[in-house]
C-alpha cells in the first residue's frame, strides 16, 4: 500500500518552504518525495520521527542538519499514526497518552491514592522505624535542652518537688529511664513529660487533685508517654510528614503546598491523639499494678474537663481531656480486673503536696 | 517542484495547546515518574518542554525541543554529582566540628555554580530548539560571562542591594544579547536606572494600593522586557512590542487562582496554557526580516549539565 500527499519541506540549511509530493510507501518502510534539479530523497521510515505539534504532524529526519516535513492533512496523519501503532513503535509513553482523557482521570485518582497512602500508611511506618535507629541519648539532649531553658523562668518549688519524687519512688513505673520530677508553682492546670525523663507537674493541676489515687494516674499517665518516647515519635512523623509534602506538592505550586501543610498539621494532631490514648491505657496499667484505685484517673479526668471552660473541637485541640477517654478509662475500670489497698505513705506525701 | 509558499514579513506568534492536553501530558508523566520512583523525572521534563514549545508556533510553524530525557538524565547524573560533593564537604566540616566552614564552602560552591548553570542551562536550552530545522543558539563566553557576574555581584552587596537593577539587566542584556536564531540577532536593551525607578514606583504604589497596583507594576515590567527586544539580521530588524494589560493580568491571576483553588491543585496544566496564550497573544512583531531567508548557523550542543543544576536550583529560565 502508499498513500499520497502533499506537504512541505524544509532542508535544515535554511528557512525557505519548499511544497512537495510525499509518497509513503509502507511495504518498502520508505517516505519518497522529490524537490529542487530532481533530486530524489528515500527517508527510511525506521529512522524518522513523527511529532504532532499544533495539529499538523512533524517529520524529522537526520541529524545534522535535521531536515523537517510539516503535513497538515490529518486523514494521512492518522494513517501514519496508526501504521507506527501496529507496527509497535509506539513508546510506553504515546500508548498512555493514547488511553484518553478519561483513562488520564482514572490515573489521576491512582496517583492521588498512592500519595494518600504513602502518607497515611507509609509515613508513619517508616517514621517508627526511624525512631528505633535514632539512639535513646538523643532523646535525653533533646529534653534536658529544653527542660533547661524552661526552668530559666519558672519558680521551682524545692520541697513539693521532694515530696513529688518521693511520692514517685514508691511506685513501680516500668519505667527503663531515670525519672525525675519537679514541681513548679503556677496556677496552670498542666503537667507534662519530657524526652529525658522529666517530668513537670504545676501546682494548679495538683490543687484540683482531692486524692492521691488522681496524682498516680497522672504520673502513670506521664511517664507512659517517656517509655513510649512518643516526643522523638511525634518529631519523626512531623518532619517525615513535611518532607513527603513538600517533596511530592512543592513541585506542583505554592497553594498545593500550602494545603499540604496544613494537612500534615492536622494529621499530627490526630497522631498525638492516638498518643494520649496509648498513655491513658499505659497509665492504668501503672495504677493497677500498685494496687491504685483507677477510679482516681477518671475522677481526675473529669476534674481537668471541667477546667477548660471554652469548648474547643477536638480536632483542634492538642492535650484534649475528652468525654472519649473519660469514657475509655471507665470502660477499662468495668472490664479489666483490679484489686486496691490504702497507701498511707503517698497518702502522707500527697498531703505535703497540696500545702 | 518547487514553490516559495510564503515570503511575508508579517509575523504571528501564537500559542495553540489545550489545558486537556496538557493535563494528559503531566498525568501519564507523574503516573511513570512514580512508577519508576523519580528516575523517569528527566524524560518527564523533556516531554513536558516538547509539548510546550511544540504548541507555540511562528507564523504558523511550531517550535521544536530536541531535548532528550537521556541527555537531560545525563546532565542530571553530572549535576547530582556536584552538588552532593559540595553537600559532602559540608558534611566533612560539620563532622570536624567546624559547622560555620562548611556552611560557607556550601553557599560559596553554590554561589560559584549559579553563573555556571545559567550559561549551561542557556546553551542547552537554546541548542535544543529550533523552528523550521533552523536551530536557536547562545553565544555568550562563559568565562566572561562568569567575570561579569562576579562583579556585578560584588557591586551589589556593596550598595546593599541597589545596583541590583542594574545587575538585571545587564544580565538581561548580556544573556539575551548572545541569543542567535539562525544568522538573525537578539538584541536587549534597557537601562538599570529605568529598571531601578520601575521597580521603586511599583513598590511603592503597590504597597498603597494593599497589593492591587500588583497586576500593573507586572505589567510595567513585561512591557518594559519585551519592548527592549528585538532581533536583527544585516541592516533589516524586528522590534517587539507587548500589549498586554493591567487588567488583563489582573484577569489572568485572578481567574488562575480560582482555577488552582477549586480543583485542588488539578487545573494547574489549565493555568499554564491560560498563561502562555496570554502572553503569546500579547507580543507583538514588526520589522523587515524575511523569515525565510534565515539560514542555519549554530551548532548542536547536547551538555544538559546546566540545565539540570538550574533546575535543583529553582531557577526559573528567563525565555
Amino acid at each position: 500500500m502508499s498513500e499520497k500527499t502533499k506537504g512541505i519541506f524544509f532542508d535544515g540549511e535554511s528557512a525557505i518552504p519548499k511544497a512537495i509530493d510525499i509518497v509513503f510507501d509502507n511495504e518498502k518502510d520508505v517516505l519518497v518525495f522529490e524537490t529542487e534539479n530532481n533530486q530524489q530523497h528515500f527517508w527510511d521510515l525506521d529512522e524518522v520521527s513523527f511529532r504532532i505539534k499544533s495539529k499538523n504532524m512533524y517529520l524529522e529526519y537526520g541529524n545534522d542538519p535535521i531536515q523537517n516535513i510539516k503535513i497538515s492533512d490529518s486523514d494521512f496523519v492518522n494513517k501514519i499514526y496508526d501504521f507506527k501503532k501496529e507496527r509497535g513503535n509506539l513508546s510506553w509513553y504515546h500508548k498512555l497518552m493514547d488511553m484518553g482523557i478519561k483513562a488520564h482521570i482514572l490515573f489521576t485518582v491512582f496517583i492521588f491514592a498512592i500519595i494518600g497512602l504513602g502518607y497515611f500508611f507509609a509515613i508513619p511506618w517508616v517514621a517508627e522505624k526511624a525512631v528505633v535507629i535514632i539512639p535513646e541519648d538523643y532523646d535525653s539532649h533533646l529534653g534536658t535542652t529544653f527542660f533547661e531553658q524552661n526552668m530559666l523562668f519558672s519558680n521551682v518549688d524545692a520541697e513539693k518537688t521532694k515530696a513529688l519524687n518521693l511520692f514517685a519512688k514508691e511506685l513501680n513505673l516500668k519505667n527503663t529511664k531515670k525519672l525525675k520530677f519537679t514541681v513548679v508553682d503556677s496556677p496552670i492546670v498542666n503537667a507534662f513529660a519530657l524526652p529525658d525523663g522529666n517530668i513537670v507537674v504545676f501546682s494548679g493541676i495538683l490543687n484540683t487533685m482531692k486524692n492521691y489515687d488522681e496524682l498516680v494516674g497522672l504520673i502513670g499517665h506521664e511517664v507512659a508517654h517517656v517509655n513510649h518516647r512518643h516526643s522523638m515519635k511525634m518529631v519523626c512523623r512531623n518532619l517525615s510528614g513535611y518532607i513527603f509534602v513538600s517533596a511530592i506538592l512543592g513541585d506542583a505550586n505554592g497553594i498545593m503546598a500550602t494545603i499540604g501543610d496544613n494537612v500534615n498539621n492536622l494529621q499530627s494532631l490526630s497522631y498525638s491523639r492516638s498518643f494520649e490514648h496509648e498513655a491513658d491505657l499505659e497509665g492504668f496499667e501503672i495504677v493497677v499494678l500498685n494496687k491504685i484505685n483507677p477510679k482516681g484517673m477518671s475522677n481526675l479526668f473529669r476534674r481537668l474537663q471541667n477546667e477548660e471552660v471554652v469548648a474547643i473541637p477536638e480536632f483542634l485541640s492538642s492535650h484534649p481531656v475528652t468525654t472519649e477517654r473519660i469514657k475509655d478509662i471507665n470502660e477499662l475500670i468495668k472490664t479489666k480486673p483490679f484489686r486496691f489497698e490504702d497507701n498511707l505513705k503517698l497518702k502522707k506525701l500527697f498531703f505535703v503536696l497540696k500545702k | 517542484m518547487e514553490e516559495a509558499v510564503q515570503t511575508s514579513t508579517n509575523y504571528q506568534l501564537e500559542f495553540n495547546g489545550k489545558g486537556s492536553e496538557f493535563f494528559s501530558v503531566i498525568i501519564v508523566n507523574w503516573l511513570l515518574t512514580i512508577l519508576t520512583l523519580g528516575f523517569y523525572y528527566p524524560w518527564a521534563k523533556a516531554r513536558k518542554l516538547q509539548f510546550l514549545y511544540g504548541e507555540t508556533s511562528l507564523n504558523g510553524d511550531s517550535f521544536s525541543f530536541h531535548g532528550t530525557g537521556k541527555e537531560m538524565f545525563r546532565g542530571f547524573v553530572k549535576a547530582i554529582l556536584i552538588i552532593g560533593f559540595l553537600y559532602s564537604l559540608f558534611f566533612l566540616f560539620l563532622y570536624l566540628k567546624s559547622p560555620f566552614l562548611g556552611i560557607g564552602i556550601l553557599y560559596l560552591g553554590i554561589l560559584a555554580l549559579l553563573p555556571f548553570a545559567i550559561h549551561g542551562s542557556y546553551r542547552y536550552r537554546m541548542s535544543r530548539t529550533s523552528w523550521r530545522g533552523i536551530r536557536f543558539g547562545y553565544r555568550g563566553d562563559r568565562k566572561e560571562f562568569s567575570i561579569n557576574f562576579f562583579k556585578w555581584l560584588f557591586f551589589t552587596i556593596i550598595s546593599f542591594g541597589i545596583y541590583s537593577p542594574w545587575m538585571s539587566i545587564n544580565m538581561r542584556k548580556y544573556l539575551l544579547g548572545n541569543i542567535r536564531f539562525g544568522d538573525v540577532e537578539f538584541n536587549s536593551e534597557g537601562d538599570g536606572g529605568d529598571y531601578f525607578m520601575l521597580m521603586f514606583k511599583g513598590y511603592l504604589v503597590t504597597v498603597f494600593t494593599f497589593g492591587i497596583y500588583l497586576f500593573w507594576w507586572q505589567k510595567d515590567l513585561f512591557e518594559y522586557y519585551i519592548n527592549n527586544l528585538s532581533m536583527s539580521k544585516g541592516d533589516k530588524e524586528i522590534a517587539l512590542n507587548s500589549t498586554v494589560t493591567g487588567g488583563g493580568f489582573f484577569k489572568l491571576a485572578i481567574v488562575n487562582l480560582l482555577i488552582i483553588i477549586g480543583t485542588l491543585g488539578i487545573g494547574y496544566a489549565w493555568v499554564v496554557t491560560r498563561t502562555m496564550k496570554y502572553i503569546f497573544e500579547n507580543i507583538e512583531m514588526e520589522g523587515n526580516i524575511d523569515l525565510n531567508s534565515l539560514l542555519q548557523t549554530e551548532e548542536n550542543y547536547k551538555d544538559a549539565t546546566g540545565e539540570d543544576i538550574s533546575d535543583f536550583l529553582d531557577m526559573d529560565f528567563v525565555m
